[in-house]
């Protein structure tokens, strides 16, 4: 019984995604279909890939950009190149905010407005070709069943948890979100930490841009703008605490996944996209004034 | 010892002596491409059009003075612009007026609230409640465009006082600017609420110690923000007569503008001042971002250029700022 309790309370997220899954089947009989499931996927491998950074879906975009612009040439040069930038945005954020005490919020707002703006010079109007031999392979589909995406989600989801638990990198990650004092006491060498965080954060962007563009079918200096604050909602509502050093891959990703249900039940009872803006912002509040309300609670239960 | 004294002033003023150089460098620039650059209505023309800006980075630096950030500001002024367009209709001007203030003030007491008694992450908070007006702006009017300002508020924004000669006058809009400028600035320096924000600034714990009801202060403060916002769309609205629809590109409507309030606080020096920065600070840094802008524009670098310089100048004074701090 105990344990059944502590399972319960660690995986509510699963929990929560299963209840609003079987809603909306009786709600909406095309929620039953694979093919509703797999768009589903397709929505949420971005929203995974996208960390909690505000340089991220700034990254997406010029991602986009860039795919539109390079794939038609070589692809495979293409691909390097866009993870290259991924990387050298991931840099320059990790170095500003470890060497140069750079505010966190600050240096990826600050970087937000140069990628911004270098996204749009590169394309100032929608547009760009992406070849149909990667929107294949990255959108393939057994009949209605849209296999990568789901892949992605799941290889993800493995890659992160593994990361998180099972490599001493990941025990370092969770040190210094909770408290980065202490871990740099006990030898861990902070700066790195956080470099590599900024590195990992930019390049998983730089991935779900290539897929964003694959799925639109072009490049758009806007077009991962608005998954920066799907991976706020999801990243909270996943359980990560807002302080740091608390929080779970699998729980991001059910999260994910919720999000990306919701868009599509919005788009399904015919109701104006633009409420989906509305009831995001409404759960961010309330998740995040939830999660603070326990956390003060377990606070002063420990005083 | 007068060196001293010179040499601590510069110290103190460092960002300010910064600023002004620039400034000078910028119209220098400007003045050898075109010396009608230079001509006094031309400048005067330059900060009528950024003199919303202005009134908006004030909003601004109020709310990052006492260590938060207003991520919603420039989507609440759009939302006021769009629906007091709506209500107005071209002839009532109070009832939509009254209307607009009230919206404006109630997003600033929700935010405020939500942070001060929930202890919601500022950036959190006012991100959500950008996207939530974001929502709200398109479900109500469909991106805006309807709708037209009322005759007298026209007059009112677009007005210019005291023309002699050649020159045209100083503009209404420009001197609410300056006038909320210098009244926020005794404010700030001159009374109790000033000094608690100050001292909020500079160290939030020991202002809670001393007594400070940091709550209220965090609640006026937000507030304050949305109705600084209310009366910047209002002043837009009025030259705009019948605002253009906007189509959402970005995070949400108004993010853009609002980044540019960021920069002019962080080029101001408010940011790191923990509670030493100021509003009169910002009116500087807006006036030398309008004529920058202004400048790249006539030597062909738009609107995407004065993004990235926006970035670069955050960067570059915080990356400055920053190191010089943990050397000491």
């Amino acid at each position: 019984m105990e344990h059944l309790k502590t399972v319960l309370k660690k995986q509510y997220i699963f929990i929560i995604l299963l209840i609003f899954w079987a809603i909306s089947m009786l709600i909406s009989p095309f929620f039953r279909t694979v093919s509703t499931f797999s768009e589903i996927f397709i929505v949420a491998v971005p929203i995974v890939l996208i960390g909690f950074d505000l340089s991220v879906g700034s990254v997406a975009s010029l991602s986009a950009c860039l795919a539109s612009v390079l794939l038609q040439h070589n692809q495979f040069l293409a691909i390097i190149i866009i993870l290259t930038v991924g990387v050298v945005i991931g840099l320059i954020n990790g170095i500003g905010v470890a060497k140069f005490k750079i505010n966190p919020f600050i240096m990826t707002l600050g970087m937000m407005f140069i990628i911004d703006g270098v996204s749009s010079i590169i394309r100032p109007s929608p547009g760009g070709i992406i070849p149909d031999s990667l929107k294949n392979i990255l959108l393939y589909r057994i009949g209605d069943f849209a296999l990568t995406p789901f892949l992605i989600i799941i290889v993800t989801g493995l890659f992160g948890t593994y990361l998180l638990k099972k490599r001493a990198l990941g025990r370092q990650i969770y040190a210094v979100g909770g408290d980065p004092k202490s871990a740099k006491m006990s030898g861990i060498n902070v700066d790195k930490i956080k470099i590599i965080i900024f590195v990992l954060s930019s390049v998983f962007s730089a991935i779900a841009g290539i897929f964003i563009a694959c799925r639109i079918s072009s490049g758009n200096a806007s077009a991962g703008a608005s998954y920066l604050f799907d991976s706020f909602i999801v990243v909270f509502m996943g359980g990560t605490l807002v302080s740091g050093g608390v929080g779970e891959f699998s729980g991001t990703i059910a999260a994910a996944l919720i999000i990306a249900s919701l868009v599509n039940i919005i788009q399904f009872i015919n109701i104006s996209s633009w409420y989906h803006y509305i009831i995001k912002g409404v759960i961010l509040v309330m998740v995040s004034g939830i999660q603070i309300y326990f956390l003060n609670k377990r606070r002063k239960l420990n005083e | 010892m007068n060196k001293e004294k010179l040499q601590q002033f510069c110290r103190n003023n460092l960002q300010v002596l910064v600023i002004f150089g620039g400034l000078l460098v910028v119209m220098a620039i400007g003045g050898i491409i075109t010396p009608k650059f230079l001509a006094v209505n031309h400048i005067i023309d330059i900060l009528y059009l950024n003199s919303i800006l202005g009134i908006l980075a004030i909003a601004q630096t109020l709310v990052i003075l006492i260590g938060g950030i207003d991520m919603s500001l420039g989507s609440t002024y759009w939302l006021v612009i769009m629906l007091g367009a709506q209500f107005m209709k071209g002839e009532f001007l109070w009832g939509p007026m009254l209307i607009c203030f009230l919206i404006g003030i109630t997003i600033g007491f929700i935010n405020g609230y939500c942070i001060a008694k929930l202890k919601i992450p500022f950036v959190v908070m006012t991100l959500a409640m950008m996207v939530i007006i974001t929502g709200v702006l398109y479900v109500t009017t469909g991106g805006g465009g309807g709708g037209k300002s009322a005759e007298p508020l026209t007059q009112f924004s677009i007005q210019r006082i005291l023309p002699i000669g050649d020159f045209r006058g100083i503009p209404v809009r420009m001197l609410i600017w300056i006038l909320f400028t210098i009244g926020f600035s005794l404010i700030l320096n001159h009374t109790t609420f000033g000094w608690k924000m100050r001292a909020l600034g500079s160290n939030i714990k020991a202002g809670r110690f001393s007594g400070i009801n940091i709550e209220r202060v965090q609640i006026v403060t937000y507030t304050l923000s949305g109705f600084l916002a209310v009366s910047a769309g209002l002043l837009y609205l009025g030259q705009a007569r019948t605002p253009y629809p906007i189509f959402q590109s970005g995070a949400g409507v108004g993010a853009s503008i609002t980044l540019n309030t960021i920069a002019a606080v962080v080029l101001g020096g408010t940011f790191f001042s923990g509670g030493n920065g100021g509003v009169g600070r910002t009116f500087l840094a807006v006036v030398f971002l309008s004529i920058l802008y202004s400048v790249l524009n006539m030597i062909g670098l738009h609107e995407e250029w004065q993004v990235i310089f926006n970035g670069l100048i955050i960067l570059l004074i915080v990356g400055s700022y920053s190191k010089m701090r943990s050397k000491t």
